[in-house]
């Protein structure tokens, strides 16, 4: 097997992944000109598309395949952190989400709307998870 | 040993994935749309934002299933848990009667979970039921239809009735692997019976354990055919738990929005005890592995 050149590859899975977005972007319903993003995407209602939900999915999907990249491109070692259990790169990046869902709720249920500042929360955790666990 | 490394095997995995991906990929992606829409039917939805989110965290209704589901799933584990440690530590080690013991443990287990639930219904019907009706005629006012607590008395029963053996079984499995030495070191040392079972028993069963309070929490969280069958969430609301009141909620109300919300916290729930579960599950087999 020749040696992968990875620079090409993280260099077309960034188009393609640019791409995409340009086509959310793209179709995304418009008033005015401007993008309606409360509107639906697709006409009928199929699957009730909005584009910040599909943006959500999107930078899931991204970072889902940028982490496998990585951890095809830097092969993971597991290693044992405050949580007393060998977690890997995938391992934190699920603690990472699976966390952040339950902050955004109870940020929900404490505060309400908007989750700005609980978002900005959720970054710190998951820096601290990627750091400490 | 040499193994060939080819990560191109990993294309392998393609048509699972592409049939996960329409199962329960595409399944779920539809909830979480519709957890931020409101719809009248006929496919029009409308942009509701984190409301129904708001909304189902403030819900009393919402609270009180997840109350009676905690409720039910503590109570579950505090009766099966020691009496499924306690049978299988009574369980005949060897011969015919311990091969007896296993199936006729292992019978409630096979049982679908709709038939547990007919089962029952009828065996605690007070007009035509062995149950109900020897109660009665014992002078008992019991009446799972109408009377709460009945109801609550019924479901628990049936539920050890159903899953105890697992935790027996469980239980029976982590016991019959520990060395006979360990038992003859403390006749010498005389050690009492309780002795026996709190350093070598419990210790050595506790892996085996720590996966039965896992599965039995899950599946008591997640419980849903046996109530359903048996009382249909009544008397009232006192027998809903969570998976019957989304299903009441979406199905019968139609109300897609709240109960996509609702699913989307229940799932995570359910998520976070699975990984919890897997964690361990994984960790021990290491540590038995080293």
């Amino acid at each position: 097997m020749t040696a992968p050149r990875w620079p090409l590859i993280y260099a077309v899975t960034a188009a393609i992944a640019v791409a995409i977005l340009a086509a959310l972007v793209a179709v995304a319903p418009r008033a005015d000109g401007r993008i309606d993003w409360t509107a639906q995407m697709v006409d009928g209602g199929w699957m009730a598309w909005t584009l910040p939900i599909a943006l959500f999915f999107y930078t899931i999907a991204c970072l889902l395949v940028l982490f496998t990249l990585l951890a095809i491109h830097f092969p993971e070692t597991p290693r044992t952190g405050i949580l007393r259990i060998e977690t890997t790169r995938g391992d934190r990046l699920f603690i990472s989400l699976l966390g952040s869902a339950f902050l955004s709720l109870a940020w929900l249920a404490a505060f309400g709307a908007p989750l700005t500042y609980a978002l900005i929360l959720c970054l710190a955790y998951a820096a601290a998870v990627f750091r400490w666990v | 040993m040499d193994k060939t490394q080819n990560n191109r095997a990993w294309f392998l995995v393609l048509p699972v994935l592409v049939l996960v991906a329409f199962s329960a990929v595409v399944p779920l992606m539809t909830v979480v749309n519709y957890a931020f829409n409101d719809t009248f039917g006929q496919n029009r939805f409308f942009w509701n934002g984190l409301g129904w989110f708001q909304d189902m965290l403030a819900s009393e209704r919402v609270h009180g299933a997840l109350g009676r589901q905690v409720l039910f799933s503590a109570i579950i584990l505090t009766i099966e848990v020691p009496l499924g440690i306690f049978v299988a530590l009574n369980m005949p080690k060897n011969g015919f009667w311990s091969s007896f013991c296993l199936v006729l443990m292992a019978l409630p287990l096979l049982i679908p979970f709709n038939v547990v639930g007919t089962i029952w219904q009828i065996f605690g019907r007070v007009d035509i039921g062995l149950l109900g009706h020897s109660l009665a005629a014992l002078g008992i006012d019991y009446n799972y239809t109408n009377d709460a607590l009945d109801a609550w008395l019924t479901i628990i029963v049936m539920d050890v009735w159903h899953w105890t053996s697992l935790v027996a079984l469980l239980c029976y499995a982590g016991l019959q692997s520990i060395p006979q030495a360990y038992y003859q070191a403390a006749r010498i040392d005389q050690a009492s019976r309780w002795s026996i079972f709190r350093y070598i028993e419990l210790p050595k069963m506790a892996g085996v354990l720590l996966i039965a309070v896992l599965l039995r929490f899950m599946d008591s969280f997640m419980i849903y055919t046996e109530p359903f069958v048996l009382t249909g969430g009544g008397p009232g609301n006192s027998t809903t738990f969570l998976s019957i009141d989304l299903v009441k909620m979406a199905v019968g109300q139609f109300d897609l929005g709240p109960a996509a919300a609702f699913s989307l916290m229940y799932f995570l729930v359910i998520l976070l005890v699975s990984w919890v579960f897997y964690t361990v599950m994984t960790t021990l087999d290491r540590q038995e592995g080293k």
